[in-house]
Parts: structure tokens; C-alpha cells; sequence
């Protein structure tokens, strides 16, 4: 299936700093892809190149297999960082105005905004100016003004700032909703929670490139370091025994059930889970034997932290 | 460009502001305001005129002698004192003390001895002042009689006859054009037309210019901008918030110029009917059935004929477009490069400074047309706006107002397109950075 977004090698540099550095991924139909970066990694020139904002210097930017055309990045929904609204309009008439720019007819724009405001429960702002609404009621009027269209593709960056956890989770629904019907979000965020919960796959950016990329499960999959989580009942000396050479021991100690002892252990290269299963089970209770993957975090600090060690040993 | 998108921003601009009521209120008010002041200053004149009774002590008898027949004192020149309003002279040869023609009714006494003819100067003599307007005409009136009196005295010639000799000459201006002599001069009546046009376009330029700046500042600090720019080229953008902006300027100025007229000839109504006012004392109570007669019959409005008015009206609509596409762009691109009014104020000096080189040689141009450098300044986009409108008013070719225009334009379309360039880069700029190297640098194409 053709992907809703595909970049190739796209490049850009502001005079001597290269902001870009050759950035490949796609975004496929109805996905939603993270797009991870520590804080000047390129991801706000990525997305202003994907809308025309900024001019890259390199690259091809395909928008449903077509080269990149304005009219084809006009029905890109598109929630910038930085977003806001003209304080002296009414809510209405402003979400109007936008949908206008995004090509509709203003009957057809009424109409699928009164649709928006019922579902996100705002109607009762239409007439409101923008002034005297709060900032997470003005943040789900700009949600809305960017997903009006109908569009294939969703870009958003830190969608969630400046949400209550209740509307945080609305809006995450919404999100999940437009994907499930097709629409394909490109989702920019330091939220690492909301990337687990929400992506399917995630391209991480460093200092312009793509340091890793994939689907979260299969990103955490590769990334596990053979760290268990075991609860037992025994005594410590019984269970480090047992694991041998097995395991690294990280950390053992009570929990609030009596009489039961959590162990964080780290397999050794070849060893498999069983082993260690069948070596504690021979002289111990065993409760619970859990694979702990990295999470997002981890993923993100550990990619990031190997790429400035590259840079700094190869300086 | 997507016209669709550009007439939806000029919409928003136009509805967000000419909907305000900070708008409806300025836009009702300057109107009632001026008509206010004028009303207030016919009023106030009015009041401020009061009667003075003059009596005029004629010691020597050179202006006056004694009518035996009424026993009074009258001027021996009576036309030399003509019947003023608010003015009206009594003569005597002997004054009282001041308390008695105080009582009598006398307001002002004026006093001389003979030695007037020699000195020139006699006394006026009050309580309180008679005024500034009251005071030239008795100098006027007494003067005349002076004369009067000097040439029966010195001459053989009598009055009449003296009056007669008087000489005022008065050059009539006659201009050669293609070999042929035409009806000329009222060059500073036409030229004060075409300043008048001028100091509007000023004007418009500058409220406008600083709305234009304002709007792209406040785009850039509310975060609207970035949104925008996603779904419009910056240069449709601009466009759009120009001709949107302009758009309000013209829905003013209309409404300015509706609403004065409606409040000036209520006025006038009201004024002649004697509702306000003393119209019936005022007017000359001979009414001209045409203007154009009237004008036409008056040396100096006859010059206001002379103004070409559908190459005026045409060419002040054309280089107020022009000008304001011009400067708006200009005021657009200092807007997205500053991050506050205060900083964009700073860097508007060199932006206005032709247009106010312009506004001052526009001022020469009312005194002296075809002065060699409002030529080039006619030429000169910068300039031409402000020059040009004076220039069509005092009378010039046809073909140099379209040259001049068509350079303005053109100059207006390369600046709109570079202020569009200017302003995709600055309206996302958020840094501590500003000013005119920055300017340029982004005119050299960095940072794109």
C-alpha cells in the first residue's frame, strides 16, 4: 500500500549546521508514527519541510506517492508546538476561517465543525471569543481546526500540552479514532507515555538523523537487555545460588506481601528465561517471572546518549 | 496564487476590524468631531463679536464738521466710513471726561491732536478691549479719512478725482503651451488641491503602515502564524493582509467622507435657516444659482476649474493603490522581522524617510510646479506617490502620470514579492536577533 508520507534522504542545513541529515521513513496508511527527538534533533525543520514552511536543501517529500505539491500539503491537518488563536474572533467564526484556508466551502465547513464541538463537547463556545476561553478549551478548538478537513495525513506536535489528564485522554481517543478510520498521524512528542500508548511505530531523530526507527514492540523487543523481574518466597543466599552463572543480580528486596522477595536480574548472553525458571524453581516458591522490556525512555536516552559518544570520540 | 485563499484573508482582516466597536466609534466620531469644531468656531466667533459704539474726537476738524441742521458732528468723507457690522462711529470735537461717554454709550474713544498728519498716530482709549478685528478697522476707516483730508489739504484735486488716479496693477497670468498662449497662473490654488491629496496619502500610509506592522507582530506573538503559513504561501498571506488592511482604509475613509457631508449639509440647513447661527446677518443675501458660475466668475476658484478633476480623482485612486502596496509591503516585512511594536517603530525611520523627503518637496511643488527635481522625484516610486498627486493637480502630461504610475507598480509588485520572501523567513523567527542585517541577510536568500 502506498504510505501516506514518505520521505527520502531529505536534507537541510541553516548555513554551516546541517539540521537534516539524510532522513528516510515512511508513515503508512492509518498508522500513527512517533516522531522522537531530543530538543534541537531536526523535528520541527522536519515537519515544517513536510509543510512547506521551510524549503529543504536535498530529498523528496512524497505525499500518497505523489511529489510534494501546496495543494496536496493544504489537506495536511497540521497542529504546530507553537500554536494559538486571534484573541479578538469568536471561536466559530475563527474555526471558520481556518477551514477556509484548508480549502472547504464555508456551508461545509459549518457543518462538519458543529459536528466537532458536539463530539467534543465545546458548542456551547462557538460564539465565545477566544479571549475569554480557557487554555485547554482553546486547545481543543485548535484540535479541531486542524482535523475539520478530513485529512490523510495528521501531523501533530505535542498535541497534548496543556491538557487535563481527562481531556489528554480524549483527545488520545480522537487520535486512535481518526487512525482506525484511515487517517495516518505523524505524532511529535516528549511525551513517552503517550508514544507507548498510542504509536505503532516510532522514528527517533539526533542531530538530524534517524537513529532508530520502528514498531514500539519490536523496538523494545530488540532493546531488552535479558532484565527479569522474580518474585519469590526463600531466603537471598537460596535464590543467588540458584541463579549461579546464570545471571546478574541488580537488585533484590522485600515487597508488602509477607514473606515474598523481588529480585531485578539480568540474563547472561545465551542464556534463556527457562533456564533461569527451571534453576530457581528447584529450591525456591516461584511467584511471578516477568520479562522486563526497555521502555520508550530508556530506548530514546539510550539511543541519544550512543550517538553523542560517537560524536564525541570521533571529534 | 490561490485567490480563493487571498480573498478569505483580506475577509478576516476586513470583518475583525471594521466590526469592532473601537472602529464604528472612531469612524462616528472624527466626523461629529470636526463638524463640532467648525460649529464651535462659527459659534464662538459669533460671541466673541460685540457692539462698539466709537466716538471719535476730531480735535484739529479734519474728518469732520458740524451739520447745523441735526447739530451733530458727522465724517466729512461719510464713504470713509462704511457701515460695519458691530461698529459705529459718533464724532465730536470736544470729548468729556471718560465717565460721561462712558454713560453715553461709547465703548471706544479714539483721540488726536493735529499733529496726525505729521506723526501718524493717535490713542484708543477703552475699558474693555474692542478686539483685534474691530481695532484694523478703525485704523482702516480712520486712515481713509485721513487721506481724504491730506489731499482736499494738499492737492488741487478733489476726492473723486484722487481716487480716480489711484493705480493697482494686476498681472494676469497667460502660459505658452505648444506655441499657444493659454490661461495660466493659480498655480498655488491648484497645487494646495494636489498637497491636500498628497498629506491624505501621508497620512493613509502612515496610520495604515503602522496597522500592517502591528498585525504581523501580533500574528508572529499569538502563534496564529505558523498555522497559516502551513496552509497559505506567505505571499498570498501578505497580499491578502494588505489588501485586507487597505480594504478597512477605504471603508473609513467612505464613511468619513459620507458621514461628513451628510453633517455638513445638515449644518448648512440649519445654519441658513437661522436654526443656528445668524445666517441672515451673515450672508450677502445675493445667492448664485450655479456653483460652477460662481466659480467660474472668481479669479481664484475659476483656477479650481482648470484642475483636470478625472485625471485627479483617477490618478489619486491609482497612486494611493500604489503607494499603499508599496509601503504596506515594506511596514509588512519590518513587522516580521521585529518581536514587538517598540522594536518595529525603531526600524520604520528609513522606510519613511523618502516618503517624508517626498511630503516636504510636495510642499515646494504647491509654491513652484516645475521645479527640475519634483521631475525626478515624480519618477522615483518612492517619491512619486506624494510628488505626483501635486504635480497632476498643477496640470502635466498624461503620459508621464501612467509612466509613473506603471514604475510605481512595478516597484510595488518586485517589494511585494520580496516582502513576501522577508516575511516566510521572519514570521517564524522567534529569536533574540532583529533589525536591518538581519533584513538583508534574509534578503540574500539565508535562513530559508
Amino acid at each position: 500500500m502506498t504510505p501516506t508520507l514518505s520521505l527520502s534522504q531529505l536534507q537541510k542545513s541553516y548555513g554551516t549546521q546541517r539540521v537534516l541529515d539524510g532522513v528516510t521513513f515512511d508513515v503508512p496508511p492509518g498508522s500513527i508514527v512517533g516522531l522522537l527527538g531530543p530538543n534541537g534533533a531536526g523535528k520541527s525543520t522536519l515537519i515544517r519541510s513536510i509543510m512547506g514552511i521551510v524549503e529543504p536543501d536535498g530529498g523528496e517529500v512524497l505525499l500518497s506517492g505523489q511529489p510534494w505539491s501546496r495543494e496536496g500539503a493544504r489537506g495536511i491537518g497540521y497542529l504546530p508546538e507553537e500554536r494559538g488563536l486571534y484573541k479578538d474572533m469568536r471561536v466559530g467564526q475563527q474555526a471558520v476561517y481556518f477551514a477556509q484556508l484548508k480549502g472547504m466551502k464555508k456551508p461545509e465547513a459549518v457543518a462538519s465543525l458543529k459536528t466537532w464541538f458536539e463530539r467534543l463537547e465545546v458548542q456551547g463556545w462557538w460564539d465565545k471569543k477566544v479571549s475569554d476561553i480557557s487554555k485547554g478549551m482553546a486547545q481543543k478548538i485548535q484540535f479541531i481546526c486542524t482535523v475539520v478537513h478530513q485529512p490523510k495525513l495528521l501531523i501533530l506536535d505535542e498535541p497534548l500540552s496543556g491538557f487535563d489528564p481527562i481531556n489528554a485522554r480524549r483527545i488520545i481517543q480522537e487520535v486512535r479514532s481518526l487512525a482506525a478510520d484511515g487517517t495516518s498521524v505523524l505524532l511529535s512528542t516528549h511525551d513517552m507515555p503517550s508514544v507507548e500508548r498510542l504509536c505503532d511505530q516510532v522514528v527517533m531523530l539526533n542531530q538530524g538523523r534517524v537513529v532508530l526507527s520502528g514498531s514500539s514492540s519490536e523496538l523494545r523487543e530488540t532493546g531488552w537487555d535479558g532484565s527479569q523481574e522474580v518474585l519469590f518466597k526463600g531466603n537471598d543466599m537460596a535464590f543467588t545460588n540458584a541463579l549461579g552463572a546464570l545471571a546478574n543480580l541488580d537488585s533484590i528486596g522485600p515487597t508488602s506481601i509477607s514473606g515474598v522477595r523481588k529480585a531485578r536480574i539480568r540474563l547472561r548472553d545465551g542464556v534463556e528465561p527457562i533456564d533461569v525458571l527451571r534453576a530457581v524453581t528447584q529450591t525456591m516458591e516461584l511467584i511471578e517471572f516477568i520479562k522486563v522490556r526497555p521502555t520508550m525512555e530508556t530506548l530514546f536516552i539510550d539511543a541519544v546518549s550512543k550517538v553523542e559518544s560517537e560524536t564525541t570520540a570521533e571529534s | 496564487m490561490n485567490y480563493g485563499l487571498i480573498q478569505a484573508v483580506v475577509a478576516r482582516e476586513w470583518r475583525t476590524r471594521v466590526l469592532k466597536p473601537s472602529f464604528l466609534l472612531a469612524t462616528l466620531l472624527l466626523p461629529v468631531v470636526s463638524i463640532g469644531f467648525v460649529v464651535g468656531a462659527i459659534l464662538l466667533t459669533e460671541s466673541a463679536e460685540v457692539n462698539n459704539t466709537v466716538l471719535v474726537e476730531d480735535a484739529p476738524g479734519l474728518i469732520s464738521r458740524l451739520d447745523r441742521a441735526s447739530g451733530q458732528y458727522v465724517p466729512r468723507c461719510p464713504g470713509c466710513f462704511p457701515e460695519r457690522q458691530n461698529l459705529n462711529y459718533h464724532f465730536t470735537q470736544e470729548a468729556p471726561a471718560d465717565s460721561i461717554w462712558q454713560a453715553e454709550g461709547h465703548t471706544v474713544l479714539v483721540e488726536y491732536d493735529g499733529s496726525i498728519l505729521q506723526n501718524q498716530s493717535g490713542y484708543l482709549v477703552y475699558e474693555k478691549s474692542p478686539g483685534a478685528s474691530a481695532k484694523r478697522n478703525i485704523e482702516r476707516d480712520l486712515s481713509r479719512a485721513m487721506e481724504h483730508a491730506r489731499v482736499l489739504e494738499s492737492t488741487e484735486l478733489n476726492w473723486s478725482a484722487y481716487q480716480a488716479l489711484k493705480m493697482n496693477v494686476n498681472l494676469v497670468d497667460r502660459g505658452i503651451e505648444k506655441g499657444q498662449r493659454v490661461k495660466g497662473g493659480g498655480d498655488e490654488i491648484r497645487g494646495g488641491i494636489g498637497f491636500m491629496f498628497s498629506a491624505l496619502l501621508l497620512l493613509v500610509l502612515m496610520i495604515y503602515g503602522g496597522v500592517i506592522m502591528r498585525s504581523v507582530v501580533e500574528e508572529k506573538a499569538n502563534h496564529v502564524v505558523e498555522v497559516l503559513v502551513a496552509a497559505v504561501r506567505p505571499e498570498e498571506l501578505l497580499l491578502g493582509k494588505v489588501v485586507g488592511l487597505g480594504a478597512v482604509a477605504v471603508t473609513q475613509l467612505l464613511a468619513w467622507t459620507v458621514l461628513s457631508s451628510l453633517g455638513f449639509s445638515v449644518f448648512q440647513f440649519l445654519f441658513d435657516s437661522g436654526t443656528i447661527g445668524q445666517a441672515a446677518t451673515l450672508g450677502s443675501g445675493e445667492v448664485p444659482a450655479d456653483l460652477l458660475t460662481l466659480m467660474a466668475e472668481n479669479d481664484g476658484l475659476s483656477h479650481l476649474l482648470d484642475i483636470q478633476w478625472s485625471v485627479m480623482i483617477g490618478g489619486a485612486i491609482a497612486f494611493y493603490i500604489g503607494g499603499y502596496l508599496l509601503y504596506g509591503s515594506l511596514f509588512a516585512a519590518v513587522g516580521s522581522s521585529v518581536q514587538s511594536e517598540q522594536e518595529g517603530q525603531g526600524m520604520i525611520l528609513p522606510i519613511i524617510a523618502p516618503l517624508m523627503f517626498g511630503y516636504f518637496a510636495a510642499t515646494m511643488a504647491v509654491e513652484n510646479p516645475d521645479l527640475p527635481i519634483l521631475e525626478w522625484l515624480g519618477w522615483f516610486p518612492l517619491t512619486s506617490p506624494v510628488i505626483m498627486l501635486v504635480r497632476i493637480a498643477g496640470g502635466v502630461a498624461l503620459w508621464e502620470v501612467a509612466l509613473s504610475w506603471a514604475l510605481l507598480m512595478l516597484t510595488a509588485r518586485l517589494t511585494l514579492g520580496l516582502a513576501g520572501r522577508l516575511y516566510r523567513f521572519g514570521v517564524l523567527h522567534d529569536g533574540s536577533r532583529s533589525g536591518w542585517k538581519l533584513l538583508v541577510h534574509w534578503m540574500q536568500g539565508h535562513g530559508k
